[in-house]
Parts: C-alpha cells; sequence; structure tokens
C-alpha cells in the first residue's frame, strides 16, 4: 500500500520529481561523459602506443650505419632504427614531413588502406588525414620534390603513426593545418644515390664528380646517408636515462637524445588530457554540484511537505524505520533510473561528441571513450547522498511526537533579521517587494541554492565564452603584436654567407635564429630549452606582461619568458647556464628582462649578443613584408608561410573549441533553466495558498505574476554580480593552470562577453519565471485555501 | 426587491466521474445591512454558497444578483474586480500574509483598491493599532483574526462574507469577534456568517438553513439577542 503512496505521491508531484530526475541525469551525464571522453583519449593512445610500438628515444644528429649498431648493441636496448626526415614539398606547393626508414618494427604503421611497409618496395605512405583532406587516394601517383630532387610516387597506403599525432609546420603554427602539412614515409632505397653524392661532394668541396671518383673510390652511398636520427626502444623503461647517458658517452655524432614523453606530438596530446582532466574536476565537478544543490534543496522540502503524512502513518503505528524506508524510496529510485540513464547518455553523447572532436584532431585510430570505475562510483554517491539526506530530513520529522508531526509547520517570521525589514529603507519599499524580501529572510536555504545554481549557470557561460574570447586575443596578440611581418621564409640549413646575402638583398636582412639548448640548474640537472636569437628588428617583437610592446631588445644579456622564469625562480640579474645541443661548451648569461610569450617559454637573446659570446650566427628563419603571394618557390628556402595563413591555422582549432564550449554552454543553460524551474516550483507550492488569498482579496493575475517573478529576477540579478567575476576568476584559472606548460594564457575577457552572459542568464530565469507564473492564471482559490487548512 | 438575490443556483462538482450536486437550486434574498448566519451540517453546501457568493467560484446555473450586479454572468476580470471593490472575506483559518506585520497586511488592500479607508482608523477600531508594527506570529488567535476583519473591512466593502469566523477560537475571543462583525452590519455592510455553531444565529437578523444543497429555511429573527448573551 505504501508503494502505491509513494507512485501516487510521485504522480502528484511530477514536475518536481522530473526535474530531480534531470538533474541528476545532466550532473551524471556530464561528469561521466567528459570523464569517459578524457578515459577514452588515454586509453586510445596507450592501446596505439604500445600495439604500434612508439618509440622511447629519439637520438638526433648526422648519423649512420656504425651509430645504429653501436646503439643496438648498448644494455637496455631492444631495437633501433634510422630515419631520414627532410621537408619536401609537392607539386602543388603542399609540405610534407618526408621520413625514410629501412623497416618499421618501431613507431609501426596503422595502415587505414594500402599495404604493409616493405623497404623493397618503391612508393610512398602517406598521413591519412592529409589524403582525405587532399582527396589523395591509394594508387595514386604523388609527386614529391626536395632539395632538387624530384620524386614521382606511387601512394602505397594511408597511414597513422604513434610518434606523428600532431604536427605542425613549425613552431609559428598553433594549430595543425592537414591540408598544406602532413608526413610521408618511403623506403630509405628510394633515395637516389646522385643526390647522397651530390650531398658528399659539396661536403667534401669537390664539384666535378669524376675528381670525387677518384677521391673516394670505394664510395658506397647507402653509407653516407645523413640519417637525422635514431629511434630507439628500449627494454626496461624505468632505465631509460642510463641508456641515453651511454648513447652519450658511445656515439659521438649523438646531438641530443629527447625522451618521447618531451617530443611535440607526445606533449600535445598529452597536454590535452591533461586540460581534459581539470576539465573534468572543473565542469563536471560545476554540473554535478549545482545539480545536487538543488536536488538535496528538494528531497529535503518533499519530505517536508510530507510531514503530515508521517505524523498520520506514525499515529497508525507505522514504525520509524519503515517510514523512512518508505520516504528513502522516493529519492532512491528516481536517482538510480537517473544515473543509470545519465551514465548511458554521457558514455555514448557527451563521450562520443568530445572524442570525435578530438580525433578530427589528432591522428590516432580507433578514438572510443571508455567509461571509467569513477563514473560508476559518482554515480552510487550520488544516490547515496539522495536516500541520505531524505533520511535524515525524514528522521528529524520522525523524533518530533505524533501529535506536533500532524501540525503544519511554518518558517519562523519573527528573529532579528525579519525585524531589520520593518525599518528605515525597507519600510518605504511596495507590498510586493517587503513581501519578498521577507520570503526571502524565511528561506534562506531555497535562495542560497536558488543563487548557487544560478551563479554556476551564468560562471559557465562566462567561462566558455571568455575562453573563446581569451583564444582570439591570444591569437591577435600572437599574430598582430608579436609577428610584425606578413612572410616568414624557413631558410635551409647551412647556408653560405653568399647565398645568405641574395636573400637579404631580395628580402631584406631581419632574420633569427633558434638553438636548441641545455639549461642546468644549480644541482647539475639538465633541462631542454631553446633559445630564439633575433635579428629581426622591429619584425618579431617582445610584450611584457601586461601585454604592451617593449623597446628593442638589449645586447648584454639574457630574456626569459615570465612562466619560465616563474616556474624555475628566475630573477632580474640571475645567471643561467646553458649549452647548444651538438656543443659540450657551457655559457653563464645574465638575465636582463623578461618577455611574455604565449606559446613558447624560452629564452631570448640578440644577435650581438650570441656573436659576443663567440658563436656563430646561422639564421634559419627570414621575416619579410615583400609580397609574395604569387611567390611558389625560393632558392635556398624549404617554406614559405604567410601570416594570414598562420592565422587561418586557428581556425580549425577555435572551431573545434566553439563546438565543444557551446555543449558546455548548452547544458549550464539546460541546467540553470532546469535549477530555476525546480526552486520555482518550490517556491510557488509553499506560497501557492497566499497567491490564492491574494486573489481572494482582489488582485489581479498580472500583480501576483509580477510579485512572483519579481523574487526570481532579484536570484537572477544577484547570481549574475556573483556570476561574472567568478566566470573570469575559473577562466583565468583555467588557462594558468590547465593548459601545457609552454603556454601563457590568461583570461582577457571582452564586455560584450559579460553582458551576453548577464543577459543570457537573466532571459533563462525570466522565461523560466513566467513559464511558472502561469499557473498563477489556475489557482483555484477554493482548493487552495481549503489544501492550507 | 432584496440587496442580494439568489434564484435557483445550482453548483454541480464531478467526483470520480460522477455528478454531484454541492448546491441544487437554491432561492434566497438578504437585505442590505443584515447580519445573517447561513446554518447546515457539514457537507450541506455552506462554504460553496459563500465562495459562489464572494466570486471565488463560478454557478452551473442560475442567477446571483448583488446590488444591481448579476455576478452569475461576470467574466474572470470581472469577478476580480467585483473581489476588489465590493466584497471582504474572513476566513476560520484567518489567510494572513504571514510575512507582512499587522499594519501591511491591511494596506495590502490599498494595491486593489483606491477606495481603502485608513489603516490607522482600522487597526484603532478592530483594537489593534498598539499591535500594528508586529508579525501575525506575535499575536494570538483572536487578534489575528482582527488582522483579517481588519484587511477586510479596509476596503469598505458592500458584503462581508465569513466562513466560520470564529471556529479556531475560544468562546471569550470569538465573542469579541462576533460583535466586531455586528458593528459592521450596524454601519450597513451586509455580513454574512457561515456556520454549523447553531448558538451564533440567535443574534442574527437573518438564520438561513442549508441541507443536502437546498435551503432548508430562511427566517427573519425577529428578536436577535444581544452578544453577550451568547456562550458557547
Amino acid at each position: 500500500m505504501l508503494k502505491r503512496k509513494m507512485f501516487r505521491d510521485i504522480r502528484k508531484n511530477l514536475s518536481q520529481f522530473i526535474t530531480i530526475f534531470l538533474m541528476i541525469m545532466i550532473g551524471i551525464m556530464a561528469y561521466s561523459g567528459i570523464k569517459a571522453y578524457m578515459d577514452g583519449m588515454q586509453k586510445t593512445a596507450n592501446r596505439f602506443y604500445s600495439e604500434n610500438n612508439l618509440q622511447d628515444l629519439n637520438v638526433i644528429g648526422y648519423l649512420n650505419y656504425d651509430d645504429l649498431n653501436k646503439i643496438k648493441k648498448l644494455d637496455n636496448v631492444k631495437d633501433a632504427e634510422l630515419k631520414l626526415s627532410v621537408t619536401a614539398t609537392t607539386d602543388n606547393d603542399k609540405t610534407l614531413l618526408l621520413n625514410f626508414i629501412e623497416s618499421n618494427n618501431i613507431s609501426k604503421f596503422y595502415i587505414y588502406e594500402g599495404e604493409e611497409f616493405d623497404a623493397n618496395k618503391s612508393g610512398i605512405w602517406l598521413d591519412n588525414f592529409y589524403c582525405e583532406e587532399n582527396d589523395i587516394n591509394v594508387g595514386d601517383i604523388v609527386l614529391v620534390k626536395y632539395d632538387g630532387m624530384v620524386l614521382y610516387e606511387k601512394v602505397l597506403g594511408k597511414i597513422n603513426v604513434p610518434d606523428h599525432l600532431y604536427d605542425t609546420r613549425d613552431e609559428s603554427e598553433l594549430y595543425p593545418d592537414r591540408k598544406e602539412f602532413g608526413f610521408a614515409y618511403m623506403s630509405v632505397n628510394e633515395i637516389t644515390e646522385d643526390y647522397i653524392k651530390s650531398i658528399a661532394m659539396k661536403e667534401a668541396s669537390i664539384a666535378d664528380e669524376k675528381v670525387f671518383d677518384i677521391v673516394m673510390p670505394n664510395f658506397n652511398y647507402k653509407d653516407h646517408i645523413p640519417f637525422s636520427s635514431v629511434m630507439v626502444d628500449v627494454e626496461d623503461k624505468n632505465n631509460k636515462d642510463n641508456v641515453k647517458e651511454n648513447i652519450e658517452d658511445n656515439v659521438s655524432n649523438a646531438k641530443a637524445i629527447i625522451n618521447i614523453e618531451d617530443t611535440s606530438s607526445y606533449v600535445s596530446y598529452q597536454g590535452e588530457i591533461d586540460e581534459g582532466k581539470t576539465y573534468v574536476g572543473v565542469f563536471s565537478g560545476i554540473f554535478l554540484f549545482i545539480a545536487m544543490l538543488s536536488v538535496i534543496t528538494t528531497m529535503t522540502r518533499v519530505v517536508k511537505n510530507q510531514r503530515v503524512q508521517i505524523g498520520t502513518l506514525k499515529a497508525l503505528g507505522f514504525s520509524n524505520n519503515r517510514i523512512l524506508l518508505h520516504y528513502i524510496g522516493y529519492g532512491f529510485w528516481i536517482s538510480v533510473f537517473a544515473s543509470l540513464v545519465g551514465l548511458v547518455l554521457g558514455y555514448f553523447l557527451i563521450g562520443n561528441i568530445f572524442i570525435n572532436l578530438e580525433m578530427e584532431f589528432f591522428e590516432i585510430p580507433n578514438g572510443a571513450p571508455s567509461m571509467n570505475i569513477s563514473s560508476y562510483c559518482v554515480s552510487v554517491g550520488v544516490i547515496l547522498v539522495v536516500a541520505l539526506i531524505t533520511y535524515i530530513t525524514g528522521r528529524s520529522i520522525l523524533k518530533e511526537n505524533p501529535a506536533e508531526t500532524l501540525r503544519t509547520k511554518i518558517p519562523s517570521v519573527s528573529g532579528k533579521t525579519i525585524g531589520i525589514t520593518k525599518r528605515g529603507f525597507f519600510k518605504k519599499l511596495s507590498f510586493s517587494s517587503k513581501w519578498n524580501v521577507r520570503d526571502i529572510l524565511r528561506n534562506k536555504m531555497r535562495t542560497f541554492m536558488g543563487l548557487a545554481g544560478v551563479v554556476g549557470c551564468c560562471a559557465l557561460i562566462v567561462c566558455a565564452l571568455g575562453m573563446l574570447d581569451s583564444m582570439n586575443f591570444f591569437v591577435k596578440l600572437q599574430f598582430e603584436d608579436l609577428y610584425n611581418f606578413d612572410y616568414k621564409l624557413n631558410l635551409k640549413e647551412n647556408l653560405s654567407n653568399n647565398e645568405l646575402q641574395d636573400l637579404y638583398d631580395k628580402y631584406g636582412s631581419n632574420t633569427s635564429q633558434s638553438l636548441g639548448i641545455e639549461i642546468k640548474d644549480i644541482d647539475g640537472k639538465r633541462e631542454a630549452n631553446n633559445i630564439l636569437v633575433t635579428d629581426a628588428g622591429n619584425y618579431l617583437r617582445f610584450v611584457d606582461n601586461k601585454n604592451k610592446i617593449k623597446e628593442k631588445p638589449s645586447d648584454d644579456g639574457v630574456y626569459v619568458t615570465y612562466k619560465l622564469a616563474s616556474n624555475k625562480g628566475y630573477k632580474l640579474g640571475d645567471e643561467i647556464t646553458w649549452h647548444i645541443y651538438g656543443d659540450s661548451k657551457y655559457y653563464s648569461s645574465k638575465i636582463i628582462g623578461f618577455n611574455k610569450d604565449p606559446q613558447n617559454q624560452n629564452v631570448s637573446m640578440t644577435r650581438k649578443y650570441l656573436e659576443n659570446l663567440g658563436i656563430t650566427y646561422q639564421p634559419d628563419s627570414l621575416y619579410t613584408n615583400i609580397d609574395l603571394s604569387n611567390t611558389k618557390e625560393i632558392k635556398n628556402v624549404e617554406t614559405i608561410q604567410n601570416i594570414d595563413n598562420l592565422k587561418d591555422g586557428m581556425t580549425g582549432m577555435l572551431s573545434m573549441m566553439k563546438t565543444m564550449l557551446i555543449l558546455i554552454i548548452g547544458i549550464a543553460v539546460l541546467l540553470g533553466g532546469i535549477i530555476i524551474y525546480n526552486l520555482g516550483i518550490l517556491s510557488y507550492t509553499e506560497k501557492e495558498y497566499q497567491f490564492a488569498t491574494l486573489k481572494v482579496l482582489g488582485f489581479k493575475d498580472n500583480q501576483i505574476k509580477n510579485i512572483f517573478i519579481k523574487q526570481n529576477n532579484w536570484i537572477a540579478v544577484v547570481s549574475i554580480i556573483f556570476g561574472l567575476p567568478i566566470g573570469y576568476y575559473l577562466t583565468d584559472w583555467l588557462f594558468k593552470t590547465a593548459i601545457e606548460e609552454h603556454y601563457d594564457f590568461g583570461a582577457f575577457i571582452e564586455t560584450k562577453t559579460y553582458i551576453i552572459s548577464a543577459i543570457g542568464t537573466f532571459i533563462v530565469s525570466y522565461l523560466v519565471s513566467r513559464f511558472l507564473a502561469r499557473k498563477i492564471k489556475k489557482i483555484d482559490m477554493v482548493t487552495s485555501l481549503k489544501g492550507n487548512e | 426587491m432584496s440587496f442580494i438575490e439568489l434564484k435557483n443556483v445550482k453548483k454541480t462538482y464531478i467526483v470520480g466521474g460522477k455528478e454531484f450536486d454541492a448546491l441544487d437550486g437554491i432561492n434566497m434574498s438578504i437585505n442590505q445591512g443584515e447580519f445573517v448566519v447561513i446554518l447546515g451540517p457539514s457537507g450541506a453546501g455552506k462554504s460553496t454558497l459563500l465562495n459562489l457568493l464572494g466570486g471565488m467560484d463560478k454557478v452551473t446555473s442560475g442567477s446571483i444578483v448583488i446590488g444591481e450586479d448579476d455576478i452569475a454572468k461576470f467574466n474572470d476580470s470581472e469577478l476580480t474586480r467585483y473581489r476588489a471593490h465590493s466584497v471582504g472575506f474572513i476566513f476560520q483559518f484567518y489567510n494572513i500574509m504571514p510575512t507582512l506585520t499587522v499594519e501591511e497586511n491591511v494596506n495590502l488592500i490599498k494595491d486593489v483598491t483606491n477606495t481603502s479607508k485608513d489603516s490607522k482608523e482600522i487597526l484603532k477600531s478592530v483594537g489593534l493599532l498598539k499591535h500594528a508594527d508586529k508579525f501575525p506570529q506575535e499575536l494570538s488567535g483572536g487578534e489575528q483574526q482582527r488582522v483579517s476583519i481588519a484587511r477586510a473591512i479596509m476596503k469598505n466593502p458592500k458584503v462581508l462574507l465569513c466562513d466560520e469566523p470564529t471556529g479556531a477560537l475560544d468562546s471569550k475571543t470569538g465573542i469579541e469577534i462576533l460583535k466586531l462583525l455586528k458593528k459592521q452590519s450596524d454601519e450597513d455592510t451586509t455580513v454574512i456568517i457561515v456556520t454549523h455553531n447553531s448558538l451564533i444565529a440567535d443574534i442574527a437578523d437573518r438564520v438561513i438553513k442549508i441541507k443536502n444543497g437546498k435551503v432548508e429555511s430562511n427566517e427573519l429573527n425577529k428578536h436577535p439577542k444581544n452578544i453577550d448573551e451568547v456562550k458557547w
């Protein structure tokens, strides 16, 4: 019989139970969905890395077969493979990171279409995304040009490779442009003997081939292929450092040995997961918290409204436990059902949508969300909290004697707080304002829950829109303030002075050089970084911490980015000790200033300072404002990058962010709407008899509606006042803590975003209130007043 | 013609799919300024009748003429205007706003009509001036019912409708309340009290008995008792 009572009570208060259901469902859906997406990212990568044997170390330098054999013989080395990576172009001026390999046991291909790697096969294996963007199919012939070498290659396969999840053309690109840039693999056998011979002749400064043949009669071109790296697979991953040291000691051609965890592809993917982990905590945590606050308030009220029935059941002889179990059932079954639906929707809807967006961003196969045990634990936690709240509320009512319980309890009106509203400014308020002020003071908890809900939603909207604003701001900072050029020419390595001079004559001499370095701290610990040496004048600019453009850098020391300085505890005047990769000589440089860089945390210096240290300046980039829109190729220039293209590259990333943020805003608005509706229902139910009295007294429906809406409007306005700054700090915190180590972003939220968020939040609140206020017209005075008796 | 004329008033409810006549062809006349008591057992239709007279509910058929208006023909907004200007309600459980002070509760009427009286005078007349700044919860039951009366007479209504106004009060307090209501009737307001307490009938100008939704009797009391003589 009690079960029947429960179902009928639920049916009677259906809208309240539906909102409880929706709040739990949305809270769990948001949490489990984002969690499933993040865990799915991690598991997808782990599986890909493991099944396709991602290398543990990259040995960088000019390496050959002797070096490979030395590495293979070292302790704890499982396997090693040579690779020559070059930047090639295609007939339609796209850029390819072209890798020549002789076997494919390390960083194995995942083949979407085509055939396995075979060193004896002539052809090319191409980046799957690049193929899709450029409509290239297996069997097509592509033209590849590199350093005068022109190859026509048949596409043998469309692939993913575990060390190429995320590739950009260079550090000036924030987002990979898959249409313009991709990676490719070919057999080392495809490198022509003539090409290697020409390199060897250039190195030996011999112009005549006949002379070269005489000087090097036993020339075997394969021994002279200038491999750029060796991929090393280590047996015991915990002892990677020993292998690194052994390579340093035994392989003189090794210029740098880089852990795979420090490579840009790995860092970018892992960074996305780490950022996501913070979002899991923040966004889904807020969603769940807001939802639970509201559910707790509602369940407490639902049970309290059953006070007389509880007294009656008790008077009829039902045991306390039986009554408690009956009321726990109300919240229990609703929360069990809502949690299950939330878990399913979280996985299939949020998890799938988010991971599919990521899979458009990273080149990794079989991306799928993964349900984590913590999602089940959170669901169980939610069910237990709801049950516990029902239990505590029920128990407090059961403690009273049945006679007392059978009387309706009206919230107290006396007390100092309410007394204040009889004096001064409050005395002048209209009836409806006084009524609402006192109603708020009498129902502090309900009001607080309403405030918390709307504050949370407003803050989430500010945060979601603010993230887009901040990204747009940093694109402007990067591509308009820091980069003050139209074109960047990436120069070929080791250009002679004459070759450089030719370029200077045509495009100006604003150049820079990037040097891979290791910084040694006072404990002798070394950490990889890079130095930007600038001789680019006003073409490359620096900004201070307030994003204001700084004066021309000085020539008597180095500049360090604020974030790097903050992480390492560097102060103005400190000295840093560093050496260039491939050169064991250490230098000490005084820090003479700080600069802000949104995407690289590094060290900068002028060309003059570098040369004062005795190091030769060899530019790798040249900046110009000369119009190169019709120029496809420049001698001694590897790639020509247009600043607008670099900027456009960001559009893809921003559009992915937008989709995710729209979802978050959508959930925030939905949840906010439901919370306002739910608390509105609570508030309305508790005031219905007062509204009925007002109606009897002759108040018009609109007058009563305005009284009701006024309170919700106040709550919305106060919530917005708190929600806007909280939204700012949330965004700032997310950017400063969640984002990858090498980024230095902060919140930069435009005024219009605050206005949109405030208006949006108010509109949601107002519309829900108006929707609820429709009930006032339908109040049956007779029934409502009788019900109160 | 009497001030209030009810002709063939029927009110039918659907209960459990079946029709139930709460009022089954009521006819009655009440003169202006009369102190009327409507008596009847539970379920007789007293409250339904009061609700119809107060414009809180609509008739199924028949007419209710008050003054010159047939309120049975009123639409919702006309009924709202009628409640705002012409009729005052007094409930058994007072129905005063718990979050408004005594004076604010009375002044509430200013929001629905501009022909209201002065609240101070009204409070003085019901003996509540010294409690004007208190919240209802700080008052006794009798005092709360006085607030309800003050609020009802604040608008200077033509008709004062009272649903068991002494039902929740002790005898002494009940008599105080009846005195206040009688005073209104003496000032030409028609006061209609619905009650099952037959003792109150002794002080009425007119006693109407209702049973099973029909008027059993409608009699003028030629010798109404003085209120102080009534006890229960």
